[in-house]
């Protein structure tokens, strides 16, 4: 059976390092300076997934990303690491989204290349390290009417000539196999395929490659209504560093020593809890 | 599969090897810049301060370029602090002549320079590809280096001539026989330094800055670096003070040194403390230095391979100078390549051009005059810590002689010096001075 | 039952028909947002096949009605036919507030649902109030890996939906006898054939007793320095009854498995007794700990984050305090108080 060229859409988010994070104390914003941007570790490895499915049926990957200008960095790097094609979805419009206005502006633009190309699978990470809701890839699933798979750590089989794959979805309790239709959505964890040093070839492409920069109005029309902070029901009310518990009592184990200050532990325990 | 062919390879995209890329590129040479840091200018650390002869000469327009080379503030006043451990005699010199523009040299900072300067070398033309690292060579059946193997898969890069500038580290040298060493001790420096931020207005305040276009050098010898020979230096940056200091990895070790507590007890010296108290550790960093001194300096070229820069040891470190160095010999490089290109020989015999070049040039020439300096510092360690706190002394004695008469304060200066060394000892060092410094 | 102005939805969650007790946590936090809403009534919604009895389980936790679609198609969690289902009684009844378990199945189905209703929909809250002024529910979250907590409103979209992690919240007390509730019922609309996905498999994971609903957890961080060190804390967790955690350095170490892991990134845990042994207490893993009754801590660091949150600070050598613990833990024979 002849393996018939695959397109494989990836959804990809630039964030900023969440482990180098600093907020300003006072206005309880995030301290971007210093702070690199990243590609979002999940999609690092869900595009790895679609490489290496393209290195075995055949066809191309697409990489898609709603953000702002410096987002065509993280693009280059998908490049670098086997994309052959990369969309930035970038205009001032599209600020403030929340989860429901992004998933219709990366819905409506899958729809968009779904018409030029058709998709057979969308991969999107599990969750972006800097929201952390998870939220968009569900979104896009539902907007376009095709199943989602959460969680997949593993495709078992993938048939595109057939229009059905196995996918291994984990839960808390274990993993379910699960068998799904083409297309599909997949969220994704990191153990869906290990990230492999890019080719040389790979590096000097990107370095070479321009991505696409679509508009809110070019060459797709997006509904106003529907995008940036018209289209988004929630807002941040208000933001600030998490509250915290007060602190009790801190004994040096070297003044009285490890066995007496045990002791004192846990009599405190007992007086806290049995109160309690 | 098509092989990966090119005009020219450089290997590290620092001072030296984006002079030569540039200088390549702007001829017309398909030109590959492979830098093994996420970003050019990302494994790069200095004092420092750049010179702008030397980038004048790969790219006279330097200064009109836009964006404009991110500089943080000129050099308008700079010298010598001898430090004692209380106390410090200062040489600075300060000039209407400096505030020129461009000035002569500029207190930067690497990360942002080193990538604002590959950016240029990829606007003549040049493919800078980052994140790879050079492994090794690709010899043909003579011997003669063809290409790199870098380490990524289908890595391997062809190009009839690699400017060879990795910088201190120089494991490629050292694979093709042209370098003997692997970063003795005795002949490479340990520099640590901080980057300490502060707002702009105190900076200004605390060094005497008349706004944001004048800026101080100072190199300090002496207690910052307990009397040992090496140096230290406070930088004045924008919105930050460059603070390190160095010394050979050899003393570290026999002393039983940790770099940063040299650094903490440098910062918290009187004179030095006031200057950066209340500001933010930024960046803390350290990076090695070549001082294998002129007779030591790894071959500088091969078959098919030009050394520039940190990998062939081209630092004068008694003048604070090494980018310029990198820089010239880089655009040297550069340039001769471009003549073997058209000669069609790349050959180490052509090649050898490249050495008169440097011959002909302040890099060589300084290298050489100071060949001894090494040697020297080596053979009186006690040079620095005696000279320098008999300074602080004698400016103590002179200059607080009220009530005494003049002549006995003289007496006590010259007992003083005395006391320290004996007067056959000073003659002998000044005489070994003055060998080391080429005269 | 008079029909109410504001509803306020639990999604009830099941499998194999056993209630995940998450719902029990919502159906508790909905009845105190009940009391600062005018004419609020608490209501459950139950999908699955056969689950009906599930139904006075809710109503004994304080769920005044349950929203019922049951259908073979709902057997089992996919989220097609159960976010289908779940929009369209939405769309019918019209709750002003939705609350869903940020299990692995509610985080699949909330996105979807929210989608399907255009609403807004607040991820993985660790508070939720009714503000006063504007009689909306603010839910606050963090982000950020737990750096910066957000509160979010949802102004005019209804439902007003969120998702709240297991263990957040406390589990109400149920009533003592079956309680009377009304059982509404609605068809799935939707046949297995347009489902598109099919479970063939089920593999359960080896692991031992969950993290999340455990009285007593015993942790370690980097400080223990080797899966060793983690053996001295499972002697500890077992003179305790407990179960041992980690945080995540020494997760990414390989010290211990990622199930293991507390903390924002792993689970959020509120036991009686929390033992934190070498850990210094990164932001996101004291948020993720900080709702335990009891913390007592461990580390050879006086300045360890940690001790800000700590009941207790011992500032000593994890490797001489923790086997001093279980020594005294277990020769005593007072006990700790812990299970009550």
């Amino acid at each position: 059976m002849a393996d018939r060229p695959i397109h494989i859409v990836v959804a990809i988010k630039q964030v900023p390092d969440t482990s180098n994070v600093r907020i300003n104390p006072q206005t309880g914003t995030l301290i971007r300076e210093g702070v690199p941007a990243i590609l979002n570790p999940y999609e690092v490895h869900a595009l790895e997934l679609a490489v290496r499915l393209k290195e075995q049926h055949g066809g191309k990957v697409t990489v898609i990303t709603m953000g702002p200008p410096a987002a065509v960095e993280a693009l280059r790097e998908c490049v670098e690491q086997g994309a052959d094609r990369g969309i930035l979805v970038s205009d001032r419009k599209f600020a403030a989204a929340d989860t429901l206005a992004t998933s219709y502006v990366v819905a409506t633009a899958i729809e968009a290349i779904h018409k030029e190309d058709p998709v057979d699978l969308l991969l999107f990470g599990k969750q972006a390290i800097d929201g952390d809701t998870a939220q968009v890839g569900p979104g896009v699933a539902t907007r376009l009417n095709v199943p989602l798979i959460t969680y997949a750590v593993k495709v078992e089989k993938f048939d595109p000539e057939n229009r059905t794959a196995i996918i291994h979805r984990k839960v808390e309790r274990g993993v379910e196999i699960l068998q799904t239709t083409l297309p599909a959505l997949l969220t994704v964890e990191k153990e869906i395929a290990e990230v492999q040093r890019a080719p040389l070839p790979n590096i000097i492409r990107a370095a070479q490659y321009q991505p696409e920069m679509w508009t809110a109005s070019a060459p797709v029309a997006f509904d106003v209504a529907q995008i940036g902070i018209k289209g988004s029901p929630t807002i941040v009310g208000s933001a600030g560093t998490p509250p915290l518990k007060k602190a009790g009592a801190k004994v040096t184990a070297s003044e009285k020593g490890v066995a007496e200050t045990v002791k004192m532990a846990l009599a405190e325990v007992r007086r806290v809890k049995g109160e309690g | 599969m098509t092989k990966l062919t090119f005009d020219a390879i450089v290997v590290g995209a620092g001072p030296a090897g984006t002079s030569a890329a540039i200088t390549m590129a702007k001829s017309g040479l398909k030109v590959i810049l492979i830098e093994r840091g996420r970003f050019a200018g990302s494994k790069n650390l200095f004092g420092g301060v750049l010179y702008t002869e030397a980038i004048k000469e790969v790219l006279p327009d330097f200064a009109k370029r836009i964006p404009s080379p991110p500089f943080e503030r000129p050099v308008t006043e700079q010298g010598y602090w001898l430090l004692s451990p209380d106390s410090v005699v200062r040489f600075m010199h300060k000039s209407e002549s400096y505030k020129k523009e461009p000035a002569d040299a500029y207190i930067s900072l690497r990360a942002k320079f080193d990538e604002w300067y590959a950016a240029q070398a990829v606007a003549a033309g040049a493919l800078l590809i980052t994140k790879t690292t050079v492994t090794d060579f690709i010899k043909d059946e003579k011997g003669r280096v063809v290409g790199v193997q870098t380490d990524r898969p289908e890595g391997d890069v062809y190009a009839p001539i690699v400017v060879l500038s990795e910088g201190v580290n120089n494991l490629l040298a050292q694979k093709l026989g042209l370098a003997k060493m692997d970063l003795p001790p005795r002949l490479v420096a340990l520099s640590v330094k901080e980057v300490i931020g502060l707002p702009q207005p105190q900076i200004e305040q605390r060094f005497g800055l008349n706004g944001v276009k004048e800026g101080v050098a100072i190199d300090i010898f002496g207690d910052a670096t307990l009397g040992l020979p090496g140096t230290a230096f406070i930088y004045t940056g924008k919105t930050s003070i460059s603070i390190g200091m160095g010394l050979l990895l050899e003393e570290f070790v026999q002393h039983n040194l940790h770099p940063h507590e040299v650094l903490a007890r440098f910062k918290s010296h009187p004179v030095v403390k006031p200057l950066i108290q209340g500001g933010e550790s930024l960046e803390y960093g350290a990076h090695l230095i070549p001082e294998y001194g002129y007779d030591r300096m790894p071959k500088l070229f091969a078959d098919g391979v030009l050394v520039a820069g940190d990998a062939g040891g081209m630092v004068d470190a008694l003048h604070r100078e090494g980018t310029n160095l990198a820089m010239t010999a880089g655009r040297m490089a550069g340039e001769t390549a471009i003549e073997a290109h058209k000669q069609n020989d790349f050959s180490a015999k052509f090649l050898r051009e490249y050495r008169r070049k440097l011959d002909d040039s302040f890099v060589m020439k300084d290298l050489k005059q100071y060949r001894r300096m090494t040697d020297f510092l080596d053979e009186t360690p006690h040079f620095m810590k005696t000279y320098i706190d008999f300074a602080n002394d004698a400016a103590m004695r002179y200059f607080n002689a009220h009530g005494l008469p003049k002549r006995d304060m003289e007496k006590g200066i010259v007992k003083s010096l005395g006391q320290r060394r004996n007067f056959m000892g000073v003659a002998k060092d000044m005489m070994k001075l003055m060998r080391g410094m080429g005269i | 039952m008079s029909d109410t102005k504001n509803r306020i939805w639990v999604f009830i969650e099941q499998e194999n028909g056993v209630a995940h007790p998450v719902s029990w946590e919502l159906l508790g936090a909905a009845q105190k947002l009940a009391h600062d809403l005018p004419d609020a009534s608490v209501e459950g919604v139950l999908l699955g096949q056969n689950v009906r009895g599930i139904a006075d389980e809710a109503f004994r936790y304080g769920a005044s009605r349950v929203y019922l679609i049951d259908d073979p198609a709902l057997a089992y969690y996919r989220n097609r036919p159960y976010s289908f289902g779940i929009s369209n009684v939405v769309k019918k009844y019209a709750p002003n507030i939705f609350l869903v378990g940020a299990t692995s199945l509610g985080r699949d189905l909330a996105s979807s649902i929210a989608t399907r209703v255009r609403t807004g929909l607040t991820a993985d809250c660790t508070e939720l109030a009714i503000d006063k002024e504007k009689k909306i529910l603010a839910a606050t979250r963090p982000t950020f890996g737990g750096n910066l907590m957000a509160t979010i409103l949802c102004k005019t979209a209804r439902p007003q939906m969120t998702t709240v992690r297991p263990r957040v919240l406390p589990t109400p007390k149920p009533a003592d006898g079956p309680v009377a509730g009304e059982v509404t019922s609605e068809p799935l609309g939707m046949t297995e054939a347009e489902v598109g996905t099919v479970l063939l498999n089920f593999i359960p994971s080896e692991e031992e007793e969950s993290i999340e609903y455990a009285d007593v957890v015993v942790a370690g961080g980097r400080g223990m320095g080797s899966p060793k060190g983690f053996g001295l804390l499972k002697e500890l967790a077992d003179a305790l009854g407990g179960v041992v955690g980690a945080s995540r350095p020494a997760v990414d170490a390989g010290w211990i498995s990622y199930a293991h892991q507390v903390g924002q990134t792993g689970k959020t845990i509120r036991p009686k007794l929390y033992i934190a042994a070498g850990i210094s207490g990164a932001i996101q893993h004291r948020v993720g700990v900080s709702g335990s009754d009891f913390i007592l801590a461990i580390n050879n660091d006086p300045n360890a984050p940690i001790f800000g949150i700590a009941d207790f600070g011992i500032v000593g050598d994890v490797f001489q305090v923790v086997p001093e613990l279980t020594k005294q833990i277990a020769a005593g024979d007072q006990p700790l108080a812990t299970s009550n």
